[in-house]
């Protein structure tokens, strides 16, 4: 009885798995993978149903199953996904392996173009198109232990890179270390924290992104700003933090063993939310700090596009149009965890104030400054860039915990950046 | 006579269809895989870029000078070399004794046997967290009396030995289980005998059970050693490669070519010559344990 009923059960959910559901004009298929906002936004069919009139099968997967769905649709050209979840740092491939098609039509013809953030829609702004609609732009911020550093003689948090070393030094103890950042070699990992130091003291990628890709990483400036990075991880960092990802920062400071950190504001979020952090009290939240160069906060943006082979562009539109509404994205700043919205009129609405302000008053203003500071190709919009910022960050990796000397390691990766350009 | 010729073919006809589901199933899921394998490491498949479909040595001439490569291999090799003798000493000694110095205690062989079914990824994040100072017990614990211990993860040996020792925890009741297979297949009345003649129990270990498991250990050793060819999870959950490029053994390499920069060509090359790899371990594996079975 059981098991027929298990039986039962598991051919529904294979049939559920398998069947490919047949697009017609005013039904989309659309993928994305899962965070707040897509979560949020698979909720919201019913409502894209009532200001259309189509209806959307929404699809929210692990972000490697989506890689692999996506992966097998768009070589296989088989046109069955009309709306597609879009990160910012995919986006030159994708173009490049002629996966997207622009929407820059749509998005000029739009009457709320204005209310977009600049940052996260220029991030998508290539070879003179628009190829997606940001509905997430996270970006830098700092976190840090209000009392840790009070009783250290400092009322405000470092404002500069050197100030932070300072107090960093200062207040390292052997209960509460000085401060953390993401060290574990990744594009995503340290080579999303490390540019906020080397931008800000005057080093970069390239020769002169987009005109000259030369590489240029191996300059004194991103030496002083490397040093500087090996300094805070390893002479004021929690033991082990030359191996720490996002996930070992959040925890640190969540256990109130870090006096401060700077990392993307979903991280800082984490740790300032009393539901996780057990020194949430004490914990407030300060701009990235500035070096010689200025700020140069992270900036990671993800939007949704349209398959190359969509059938119904027109129709595709309408959903990317309507998701990243105003209206879509106050109700999932409400209903999720969501800070990371790209509108300036969400951000100015009331109701999403107080949800923000009750958990700290700075948050969302700081996060605006941010986010007008960050530039849109604070990692360069390459179509390479996944594998240089790989190589890239495993030399910098292999600094810190000092399997090779600074000098070593930034004329290693300059010499493979080049060898990945060639080919 | 006549009667059992007539029934023999049909019988054997009857067996070999039997077997018909067993090859298709190889065909398809071992042997079409690798033959595409192969075939795609003489291509030029871009996921970006596209499918070069002329036929091209690119992909191995560039093997041979690739830096990142040749590093993996060294890494792949420390990571197998140590770890199999870690896991074929701790899975002997525990067969051994069970088997022989606490023949009591069978009933808590069971008890050896959890680590194996522990999915990897979960191994790798328990690991993960004891190597993690901040987070591990083992730590706090030494913390107390004012011993710091050294950042496993953050050097080069170290990272190795992490991967190594959460292996070696995961994998050594296999080695545990085939070494008892083969003490129940080895006669106790050589014991026994040797006993009689005076011999202590770590000369009857050296001298003659060491001696009969050869075979046995030879075996093991190299499921093993073919196994962490094929280490991933525990690099990829534990150091993402790092510190640096430290634990960026060659089937992780493989994955970063593929999967990370596309060049699934060039991936199939990388998985090409790990098969070729194997294929000779194992081959002179085999060699040695026929010697040792004619000796």
């Amino acid at each position: 009885m059981t098991l027929t009923k298990l039986t039962r059960l598991a051919s529904a959910a294979m049939a559920t798995v398998f069947t490919v559901v047949p697009a017609y004009a005013e039904d989309l298929n659309v993928i994305l993978f899962s965070m707040p906002y897509t979560n949020g936004l698979a909720e919201l069919e019913a409502d894209f149903e009532a200001a259309t009139g189509m209806t959307a099968n929404i699809e929210v997967v692990g972000q490697d199953v989506f890689e692999n769905r996506i992966t097998l649709s768009f070589t296989g050209k088989t046109g069955d996904i009309d709306v597609v979840h879009t990160p910012v740092i995919q986006v030159q491939r994708w173009i490049e392996a002629g996966w997207l098609q622009p929407v820059t039509d749509g998005v000029n013809g739009m009457d709320s173009k204005e209310d977009i953030l600049a940052g996260p829609l220029d991030a998508y702004l290539v070879n003179g198109d628009y190829w997606a609609l940001p509905f997430f732009a996270e970006t830098g911020m700092m976190a840090y232990r209000k009392d840790v550093l009070a009783a250290a003689g400092y009322d405000s948090p470092p404002g500069t890179w050197a100030e932070l070393v300072e107090v960093a030094k200062a207040v390292h103890s052997d209960d509460v270390a000085g401060f953390a950042m993401r060290a574990a070699p990744g594009q995503g990992f340290n080579m999303f924290v490390f540019p906020m130091i080397m931008r800000a003291y005057g080093g970069k990628f390239f020769a002169d992104y987009p005109n000259d890709l030369t590489p240029a990483l191996n300059s004194p400036e991103t030496l002083e700003a490397l040093n500087l990075y090996i300094d805070l991880i390893n002479n004021y960092g929690p033991p082990g933090a030359g191996n720490f990802n996002f996930s070992e920062v959040a925890a640190s400071s969540q256990a109130g063993k870090l006096a401060m950190l700077v990392d993307g504001t979903s991280i800082a979020a984490q740790s300032i939310d009393p539901g996780k952090s057990q020194v949430a009290e004490h914990m407030a939240i300060a701009p990235v700090p500035e070096g010689p160069n200025g700020r140069s906060p992270a900036i990671a943006v993800h939007g949704i596009g349209i398959p190359a082979d969509a059938p119904n562009p027109e129709a595709s539109f309408k959903f990317i149009e309507w998701a990243t509404s105003e209206e879509t994205l106050t109700k999932i700043a409400l209903a999720q965890p969501y800070p990371d919205f790209t509108r300036a009129s969400v951000a100015a609405n009331p109701e999403v104030i107080a949800k923000y302000e009750s958990i700290n008053p700075d948050f969302l203003n700081v996060r605006v400054d941010m986010l007008n500071d960050a530039i849109g190709h604070y990692r360069p919009l390459l179509p390479q860039w996944p594998e240089l910022g790989a190589a890239i960050g495993e030399h910098i990796n292999a600094a810190v915990n000092g399997l090779e000397t600074p000098e070593e390691a930034l004329a290693a990766a300059q010499d493979e950046m080049a060898e990945i350009l060639a080919e | 006579m006549n009667q059992i010729s007539g029934v023999q073919p049909v019988l054997q006809r009857s067996y070999r269809l039997m077997l018909l589901p067993a090859v298709i199933a190889v065909l398809v899921f071992a042997v079409l895989p690798l033959v595409g394998m192969f075939v795609l490491s003489f291509t030029g498949f871009d996921l970006v870029k596209g499918w070069d479909t002329g036929f091209t040595f690119d992909n191995f001439t560039k093997l041979a000078s690739d830096k990142r490569f040749i590093n993996s291999v060294w890494v792949m090799l420390a990571l197998s070399v140590f770890g199999v003798i870690a896991q074929v000493i701790a899975g002997t000694l525990i067969a051994v004794g069970l088997e022989k110095i606490i023949p009591r205690w069978r009933h808590v062989r069971g008890f050896f046997v959890v680590p194996f079914v522990v999915p990897h990824v979960a191994v790798a994040l328990v690991w993960l967290s004891l190597f993690t100072p901040t987070l591990s017990p083992i730590n706090a614990f030494f913390d107390l009396f004012g011993i710091t211990i050294p950042a496993f993860l953050t050097t080069r040996w170290g990272a190795i030995s992490a991967i190594v020792i959460a292996d070696t925890w995961a994998s050594f009741p296999f080695v545990m289980l085939l070494i008892l297979a083969a003490l129940q297949g080895i006669s106790t009345d050589l014991d026994e005998a040797a006993s009689i003649d005076g011999a202590t129990k770590m000369q009857v270990f050296w001298r003659i059970t060491l001696p009969l498991l050869k075979p046995a250990l030879l075996m093991v050793a190299l499921f093993r050693f073919i196994e962490t060819i094929k280490h991933f999870p525990l690099i990829y959950v534990m150091t993402n490669g790092g510190p640096g490029r430290a634990t960026q053994a060659t089937n992780y390499y493989a994955f970063i070519q593929t999967f990370q920069n596309s060049k699934v060509s060039y991936g199939a090359a990388i998985a090409v010559f790990l098969f070729i790899f194997a294929a000779i371990i194992s081959f002179w594996v085999a060699r040695m344990n026929a010697r040792l079975s004619d000796a």
